[in-house]
């Protein structure tokens, strides 16, 4: 037992870096996987559509606590083990890709189904249909809600700590579990929380607010 | 939680079936590094010092082994829940974790002789009454989730006692200060400790629980590593280093372990 210093509270800081870091590669790699996802939603050939369906409602329909155990401990299983900082990226990654490809499946199916005829009227094949008239219009629709995500996903790296990566709340506990003051760790922690979503919640109602306006007809 | 202790459960059994790497003290010298398994979350055993890095008896010994061995340490901080899984699957060569030695873990894991010891002990208010393991009848217990002190109250009071568990030591101590529950089983020391400087609290030892002997924790199959452990343990016991880190972390003579 020790009392809390100042070096504490910066050690907290410094384990936000990686709730940080964290966040944002598995944005990255959920997004990549979402886009993937949800052009397989949207596909005219049913075995992608139904390859689309099935991995979100695995992702979906599982805990990301377990997600994150199957991918770290499992990958052992499999001989390719992984560091805790790659499962955990991969596994929020393989989560945030089917929550986000569902977003932007509904972002690309706002679009107009009629415009989308008229380009193949016109006749524009896939390709140019996505990327010149159903992409750019999806994106401005889908920016809102993935923000909003992004929120969640700020907070979901918090299980990461189960397969032993260091992040904030980690980092909380292990501080409350040699000075027990709950009150004020945990209380810095959820400061600490709110000053990295808080940001992001006003930027997706500003995002919203602002495309409201521009479909305003 | 229930779903997850399946899911550790079951991802044992798969590991045991197929995977586990017989590992040797050749191998881990030939490698340079041994990763150790330790506690982050139980002063004085393993916790954060003043500059956030990991201190305590345990760590020691860690560090001690790595001596001996002639290879670099490096230190894997784990939890209560998740040190099996990370020994069984491989992550960590070896657990220096306050680990008890009971038949029951030995289906699972192997142990070194004793290196350590703890003590659990039921802590309540001052006015409670509690002063042996029958007055817990009826009352909410608090313990840590998969300890010791866990499985002993749950076969020994079975569904007499409210038994609540929760997920880490400080969590449970808490649980008792808060009033969430009428008594907790935990580490003698710890708690000792705690309460003495939270006099207001009113809350105090009633009555030692258990003893339990710790040993330096490996894979089932780490007979040869089991073997350098074995002779490094009873090394730093005879020439008295062990004793000296017990007494500088605990400020009591080292106890008296059994050997098996």
């Amino acid at each position: 037992m020790r009392g809390l210093n100042l070096g504490d509270f910066l050690f907290l800081i410094e384990a936000a870096r990686w709730t940080i870091l964290l966040s944002l590669s598995a944005f990255i790699g959920g997004g990549i996987i979402g886009a993937i996802i949800a052009l397989m939603r949207v596909s005219k050939r049913w075995t992608l559509r139904y390859g689309a369906i099935g991995y979100i409602q695995v992702f979906q329909g599982t805990p990301l606590l377990l997600q994150l155990f199957l991918v770290f401990f499992g990958s052992d299983m499999l001989g390719l083990p992984l560091n805790p900082w790659v499962a955990a990226t991969l596994g929020l990654s393989l989560n945030a890709g089917a929550f986000l490809g569902e977003i932007w499946r509904g972002a690309i199916q706002a679009v107009a189904r009629t415009q989308v005829e008229a380009a193949e009227a016109l006749g524009l094949h896939y390709l140019p249909i996505m990327r010149h008239i159903v992409l750019p219009q999806a994106l401005r629709i889908g920016v809102a809600p993935t923000v909003g995500f992004l929120v969640n996903l700020v907070k979901a790296t918090s299980l990461a700590s189960i397969i032993g990566f260091i992040e904030l709340t980690r980092a909380g506990q292990q501080l409350n579990n040699v000075t027990f003051r709950p009150f004020t760790i945990y209380m810095s922690v959820a400061v600490i929380y709110f000053l990295l979503c808080w940001p992001l919640t006003i930027a997706s109602r500003r995002l919203e607010r602002r495309m409201a306006v521009a479909y305003r007809r | 939680m229930k779903l997850l202790k399946f899911l550790m459960v079951g991802l044992l059994a798969v590991g045991f079936a197929g995977h586990a790497r017989a590992q040797t003290t050749d191998e881990i010298i030939s490698r340079g590094t041994i990763n150790i398994g330790i506690l982050t979350d139980l002063p004085p055993y393993g916790f954060l010092d003043e500059n956030q890095k990991p201190a305590g008896f345990d760590v020691e010994v860690a560090e001690m082994l790595g001596k001996f061995m002639g290879v670099k340490v490096n230190l894997v901080p784990l939890t209560s829940p998740n040190r099996i899984p990370f020994l069984v699957t491989g992550k960590v060569d070896l657990l220096v974790a306050t680990f008890g030695i009971t038949p029951e873990r030995a289906k699972t894991v192997t142990f070194s002789i004793p290196y350590s010891a703890i003590e659990n002990s039921v802590f309540a208010r001052k006015d409670s009454g509690i002063s042996k393991l029958e007055d817990l009848k009826g009352k909410r217990v608090g313990v840590p989730r998969g300890s010791v002190q866990d499985v002993l109250l749950s076969n020994a009071l079975g569904t007499t006692a409210k038994i609540q568990r929760f997920d880490d030591d400080a969590s449970t101590y808490q649980a008792l200060i808060a009033g969430q529950v009428d008594a907790i089983a935990e580490t003698g020391l710890t708690g000792r400790q705690l309460f003495a400087k939270t006099p207001e609290a009113n809350l105090e030892e009633r009555f030692i629980l258990l003893r339990q002997p710790n040993g330096i924790t490996m894979r089932k199959d780490q007979f040869n590593l089991r073997q350098w452990v074995d002779t490094f343990v009873y090394y730093i016991k005879v020439d008295g280093e062990l004793a000296a880190t017990w007494t500088k972390w605990f400020k009591t003579d080292f106890p008296v372990l059994p050997v098996f």
